[in-house]
């Protein structure tokens, strides 16, 4: 034989199997983000819903578990349990989206909970749900980082917090060790009942005080309870409304961003963010942070993510959650501010691939030096895009440039240095 | 190939199976969770459509999402769609017939087109030329058979073992591009159909029931246990995963070491070298090739159909007339002709990742609420009765039941042969041969092996103990095969969710097989300097689409399988005429290379020998 094995290589064997660099069984790094994580709680609350829902419509619900032996008779929990856990999970799914840790471990606590309930019918309808546990435990556990935000409470806050929790141990404790003055109070259960109807203001009339001394206890409760409540709603409700306000003159803080991944970071605003937002739409997020309140109001009028900082503080790069950015593009409407822009950039996250901007051509030299990736400048691109039509490229725009960063293609090899 | 997805009539379809998959979803939902609500207001017949289609859909929309990366400049070279559409029909067809090499297109569809005209104007005397034909070549080259299937485990063996497992195919910088997950998921679940699924509880009870007499135990006894569970192992391990590695090896090798074209024929390279592969000998093996291949599938799909259609009938009492298995067959056609057009990286290897999870979970589950300890138990004495008997069961010949069974199989084996092979020959570069060994006949043996044996001994067991009379209910079949796994797994926990898995793991495994080999076929006969269009894929798809729904309606399936079988047998000679020719190429291209012995680290007191 004289063939070589450099010899021409099939037809169908490069155009059907081998057009593609590396092919994997599932491209794990698209599936395992925090994103997702989210997404796979919130199935599990809508499935846990379903299927709470199937067995409540139930009227026979026999425990045949392999835990029904093991834990003592919970058929009312199990019956009621998938709905109310459904609700619980939901505000967690609400915590996760914007990233808080305590909806974090609070999640990685509720969800072994609820998959306890599959375990413990053994129905066939329950384990899509078991199933779907084991697979979002991981994915939670394996982006554990990116749930970072702290709850921030006022000292209001706080405040009406615990007396709300204070007013319903006290209240609690004191009608049950008080049952015997009361008409219908013989369990703890029936405490909870008493004081919870009792600050809620419905009152039923089915459990009364008899004695003086009962009676000025359940006043107490409905003045502090009710006032606890109110206390609790306002300190909740007038933060919300004054960030709204704010929001509305340009004022964005970094908790009103949520999860954040492969996004690119826009840092200043100026015409070539605007193409840049054109061209992106839909297809990533965008994070712009500006300095300028005007510009970000307006930005947010258009859902776009704005953030109303300095650019080159470091501190709020992290808020912008810099470490999982795809991109940075610096542009900015001043050279000097990109430069110190391309120096925060780096060294938040030193692995970025960062795209400037340069607003006049002699500073792109500058520019790279301080360690942009990519240095663009809107004269010379002109020139650029004559050179690439020739070269049969398509030319670069501030999307190919920053985009593939983490997905190499071999489309893209030329807009990497 | 619609490789990005961004043809209009992928759009289209994307658009249509969304909504069909959701509203379809939503329904079969409703009916899962709360069946007392909306469970009687359907009738069988509509919850077996509603949910067909969910699934179908699912699998189809998920053939044709694009790839994730697949927007940012990753343009493939030329977009052949793009290019047809704006063609008019005639140029299309101009075109259609251009990219193909007549012979190979024109051979397969007349004797098909022929064989449906014999069968439809004497159905009997053609079934009975072919059975004779058939009885005829099994009676007389059994030694043939039994000799070629042999002789390709110990092939593969010293393959794994020795030095030319450590040829690098494609050159010794080549990198694989497909990762080992995907690498063996695809040639897994490409080699095998729904046969697995169906025959996984229904081999072992049948030589149960009829005991192989190489065993001579008595029908039904305890020790037939034993010599059933060995001879399911036999028919579906080692020996028949050898099968595709003889023909894909040779073929991997000469196209990735001698730029030869990938083509079937390809594995007669060294008798008539690159350049004497478009020779008519080679063509009409290409040309065998496509008929054993299409042959092959189109009776799966069709006995699937109707296995299916049967197990549905067995287990929720919904009969069905000619038009179910014909409904059935062009649902199942939609989809695996979705897959195979969206190319390798996207359906093909989708469909092949959903039914790898599928297949895990069915195992680990029937792990978890089978009987483990006779499944352990057992499992284990027959794998040692596996090893002890498996040289002289490969060499006992002769005898009705041999004939109808062990050498039946390897047939059929042979018969899927050609395109798993090339399947596994195309996605093997880069790749040593061992790892191609290891994972081609070790590992998909392996994993068939436990399936078998879950399977096996959790039906066995339960129907020795007497918890259930699984034989008695598959007596009253046609198909018995079809009835078994829902008579099984109905007496064990969790019975339904097995046997929505059991369904669901039937229509994977064949989506699986006939997206690939539609894939294989579009390659072989198209021109040797052509890659197949989206066109050809399609109307290869469709074709072995009616041919599997003129099998139905003539009632052909046996006489078509029968047909295709007799493709196998031509194959093995051919395997032993490349193995030689493999051998004697190895023996001058190949020194040089480590054995695995060689690799082995040195012991401590080998030097105290030298010494």
């Amino acid at each position: 034989m004289t063939d070589s094995p450099e010899g021409q290589s099939d037809v169908s064997l490069e155009k059907v199997f081998y057009h593609r660099e590396t092919t994997r069984l599932v491209h794990w790094r698209e599936f395992s983000g925090a994103r997702t994580a989210v997404l796979l709680t919130l199935l599990v609350t809508v499935l846990t819903f379903i299927t709470g829902l199937s067995t409540l419509s139930q009227e026979k619900l026999v425990l045949e578990g392999p835990l029904a032996a093991v834990l003592p008779d919970v058929t009312g929990v199990v019956r009621l349990g998938g709905v109310l856990f459904a609700f619980l999970l939901g505000l967690l799914v609400f915590g996760l989206h914007r990233g808080k840790r305590l909806a974090w471990y609070l999640t990685i606590a509720v969800l072994p909970v609820v998959g306890l309930l599959p375990l413990l019918t053994l129905q066939t309808t329950h384990m899509p749900l078991l199933l779907l546990i084991l697979g979002a435990l991981p994915v939670l556990v394996i982006n554990r980082a990116q749930f970072d935000q702290r709850i921030d409470l006022s000292s209001l806050q706080v405040a009406a917090l615990s007396s709300i929790v204070g007013v319903l141990v006290y209240g609690t404790t004191g009608s049950y060790v008080l049952r015997d003055q009361f008409t219908a109070i013989d369990t703890w259960t029936d405490a909870i009942y008493y004081v919870f109807v009792t600050i809620a203001t419905v009152g039923y009339g089915d459990i009364t005080p008899l004695t003086p001394e009962t009676k000025w206890f359940s006043l107490s409760i409905i003045l502090l309870g009710t006032g606890a409540f109110t206390a609790a709603i306002g300190s909740f409700i007038v933060p919300a409304i004054e960030k709204r306000m704010a929001t509305a003159f340009g004022n964005m803080t970094p908790s009103g961003l949520n999860i954040l991944e492969d996004h690119v970071l826009v840092l200043g605003y100026s015409d070539i963010t605007e193409s840049l937002l054109g061209e992106l739409a839909g297809e990533r997020d965008i994070v712009v942070v500006t300095a300028d309140k005007d510009d970000a109001a307006n930005l947010d009028d258009r859902d776009v993510s704005v953030l109303t900082a300095d650019p080159t503080d470091e501190d709020r790069l992290r808020d912008a959650k810099i470490e999982t950015a795809s991109g940075v593009v610096v542009a900015t409407r001043d050279d000097a501010q990109d430069v110190l822009a391309v120096l925060a950039a780096k060294r938040t996250n030193p692995d970025v691939y960062i795209v400037a901007a340069a607003n006049d051509q002699h500073n792109t030299a500058k520019l790279e030096d301080v360690g942009a990736d990519e240095v663009i400048s809107p004269m010379a691109i002109g020139g650029r895009i004559l050179g690439r039509v020739e070269a049969d490229c398509p030319p670069p725009t501030a999307v190919t440039l920053v985009v593939p960063r983490h997905r190499t293609a071999p489309g893209d090899a030329h807009t990497k240095k | 190939m619609g490789i990005e997805g961004a043809s209009a009539v992928e759009r289209f379809v994307r658009k249509v199976m969304l909504p069909v998959c959701i509203l379809s979803g939503m329904a079969v939902v409703a009916g899962f969770f709360f069946p007392e609500f909306v469970g009687d207001g359907v009738s069988g017949r509509g919850w077996l459509i509603v949910s067909l289609l969910f699934f179908g859909s699912g699998l189809g929309y998920l053939a044709v999402l694009p790839m994730a990366d697949g927007h940012n400049g990753d343009a493939p070279p030329v977009h052949y769609l793009m290019q047809v559409r704006r063609l008019s029909w005639t140029e299309t067809l101009r075109t259609f017939v251009a990219r193909h090499d007549p012979l190979t297109f024109g051979v397969p569809v007349l004797a098909f087109g022929l064989f449906f005209v014999l069968q439809y104007l004497f159905p009997a005397a053609t079934l009975s030329v072919v059975d004779s034909i058939q009885q005829y070549v099994m009676g007389w080259f059994d030694w043939l058979l039994l000799g070629t299937v042999l002789l390709s485990v110990l092939y593969c063996l010293v393959l794994l073992v020795g030095p030319w497992g450590d040829i690098r195919l494609g050159g010794p910088d080549a990198e694989p591009a497909y990762t080992y997950p995907v690498y063996f998921t695809m040639i897994f679940t490409a080699g095998i159909a729904a046969g697995i699924v169906f025959w996984g509880p229904a081999e072992a009870l049948t030589h149960y029931e009829t005991p192989p007499p190489y065993f001579g135990v008595e029908a039904q006894s305890d020790a037939a246990i034993g010599g059933a569970l060995t001879y399911s192992l036999f028919h579906w391990g080692f020996s028949a995963w050898s099968a595709y590695l003889v023909i894909g090896l040779p073929i991997a090798y000469f196209v990735f070491q001698h730029g030869a074209p990938l083509r079937v024929s390809t594995i007669l390279t060294p008798f008539l070298g690159v350049e004497g592969l478009d020779s008519l000998p080679c063509r009409l093996v290409d040309v065998l090739a496509i008929f054993a291949t299409i042959g092959g599938i189109a009776t799966s799909v069709a006995l699937v159909s109707q296995q299916f259609l049967t197990g549905i009938d067995f287990q929720w009492g919904v009969e069905y007339a000619t038009l179910g298995p014909v409904l059935f067959v062009t649902g199942l056609t939609i989809v695996f002709v979705i897959s195979a057009q969206s190319g390798v990286h996207r359906g093909i290897r989708r469909i092949a990742g959903v039914n790898i999870v599928l297949f895990g979970l069915f195992a680990a589950l029937l792990f978890a609420v089978g009987p483990r300890s006779a499944m352990l138990d057992r499992g284990t004495t027959a794998l040692g009765s596996y090893t002890l008997n498996f040289l002289p069961m490969s060499l006992s010949r002769g005898g009705e039941w041999v004939t109808s069974w062990t050498i039946w199989n390897w047939t059929w084996w042979f018969s899927w042969a050609p395109f798993a092979g090339l399947f596994l020959a195309a996605l093997s570069r880069g790749r040593k041969i061992r790892t191609v060994v290891l994972t081609g006949f070790v590992a998909t043996s392996l994993a068939t092996m436990v399936w078998f044996l879950l399977l096996g001994t959790t039906a066995l067991h339960l129907q020795h103990t007497g918890a259930t009379a699984i034989l008695e209910s598959m007596a009253a079949f046609d198909n018995p095969e079809a009835v078994a796994g829902f008579s099984l797994f109905s007496t064990l926990p969790l019975g339904e969710l097995l046997i929505f898995l059991f369904l669901a793991l039937i229509i994977v495994f064949i989506a699986s097989s006939a997206d690939t080999s539609t894939l294989v076929v579009a390659i072989l006969a198209s021109k040797r300097d052509r890659a197949p269009t989206i066109t050809t894929v399609v109307f290869w798809g469709i074709l072995q689409g009616i041919v599997a729904i003129g099998v139905i309606l003539t009632g052909s399936e046996t006489t078509l399988q029968a047909t295709a079988v007799l493709t196998g047998a031509p194959f093995a000679v051919v395997v032993v005429l490349s193995l030689v020719g493999l051998t004697f190429t190895f023996l001058r291209d190949e020194r040089g290379h480590e054995s695995l012995l060689a690799k082995l680290p040195t012991l401590p007191f080998d030097d105290v020998y030298k010494e």
